[in-house]
């Protein structure tokens, strides 16, 4: 369901480029198919929802691989 | 991430806030447009632009708007930890994790929302290493003399009638400490000032539903659970219109507003002189202007 809803990468390049993680302060990968910004330090994905992204830790998901 | 004690219990923050927007009670932001239009007007006194702003959480888009109708500020980019806060654009985010790259931003300014933090200096720190050099912080809190009248009147009518109080009021920042935490943060040129403004209503409740449609109910994390009984708040009522009351039967709330503003450091920046680098002496300096007034 979320395929059809989610909106085709709306988030603003300027804005990616001032965002880092909010735990480790490295920067961020951006994975448009998943609409989520991959911090390796801290092994979290942040959500993007509705082009605004989610840089809260407690709302992001843990990822396994280092 | 070691653990400390939390002074906020911030989901019941998040939900008094979200509350509070869902019911957009008119006239509730007043005191969030009086400040923004404040903020606003120092920003009109610093000579330049900044290219690239963050407005740290403030719940409608007013004030990023009004920073880009007054002309100084090119790009303004909202953070909020609400993402129905931000509407259509911006960074769902909290200050005390600031998800910014180090010199991003050439200007942060917040109204009404770092009182909310439960580690100032550190928020303060990271505000600062988002900002480039020569960048600009402007801030208003809610300071330590706010509602000073109900925190009494609601301790008074608890610790009568249940024999203890619990608090009530959260503790807000005292405009003495302002200078010296952007100090610790490595701000140049620090100021904080302070100013009150006083608002009356008809009593006790009509204050509180005022402060709950501004989203500020008490989120200590150390509060009580326990709602307030109403013979409580019955009696808090009583010494409110006894103690703080106009002749008109009014009650006064008085709201405190710390402003803060720092720099991030720069090389270009006006700094003291080094102590005994001086080229003219002040006691000619004082001669001469002692001198002055008769020969002139």
């Amino acid at each position: 369901m979320a395929e059809i809803d989610r909106p085709a990468s709306r988030i603003d390049p300027k804005l990616l480029e001032m965002l880092v993680c909010p735990l480790t302060k490295t920067t961020l990968d951006y994975d448009p198919e998943r609409q989520e910004l991959v911090s390796r330090a801290a092994r979290l994905a942040y959500p993007i929802r509705d082009g605004i992204p989610i840089m809260l830790p407690e709302e992001a998901r843990p990822i396994e691989e280092p | 991430m070691t653990e400390r004690p939390r002074l906020f219990d911030k989901p019941a923050l998040d939900r008094a806030r979200a509350r509070a927007l869902a019911a957009a009670a008119p006239g509730a932001d007043f005191l969030l447009a009086r400040v923004g239009e404040d903020l606003v007007d120092r920003l009109s006194t610093v000579n330049r632009r900044f290219e690239r702003a963050l407005e740290i959480g403030s719940p409608t888009p007013a004030l990023a708007a009004s920073l880009v109708a007054a002309g100084r500020v090119g790009r303004v980019d909202r953070l909020d930890r609400l993402p129905q806060a931000l509407g259509s654009g911006g960074i769902a985010g909290d200050p005390e994790a600031l998800p910014l790259a180090e010199a991003s931003v050439d200007l942060v300014v917040s109204a009404l929302a770092l009182q909310w933090v439960d580690d100032l200096p550190g928020a303060l720190v990271q505000i600062r290493r988002a900002l480039a050099p020569d960048g600009l912080f402007l801030a208003a809190l809610i300071g330590g003399a706010t509602l000073g009248e109900l925190r009494t009147a609601l301790t008074t009518a608890e610790s009568e009638l249940t024999g203890g109080a619990s608090p009530r009021v959260f503790p807000f920042l005292d405009v003495r400490d302002g200078g010296a935490l952007l100090q610790r943060a490595g701000f140049a040129l620090p100021v904080a000032d302070t100013e009150t403004i006083t608002v009356r209503y008809a009593d006790l409740f009509a204050l509180m539903r005022d402060l709950r449609a501004m989203g500020a109910t008490n989120v200590l994390a150390a509060r009580s659970r326990r709602p307030l009984p109403r013979a409580v708040l019955v009696r808090a009522a009583e010494i409110y219109a006894e103690r703080f009351a106009d002749p008109d039967g009014r009650i006064r709330a008085r709201f405190e507003i710390v402003s803060l503003s720092g720099w991030a450091p720069s090389e270009t920046q006006q700094k003291p002189l080094r102590p005994g680098s001086a080229r003219a002496s002040l006691a000619d300096a004082v001669r001469q202007a002692g001198r002055s007034p008769q020969e002139g």
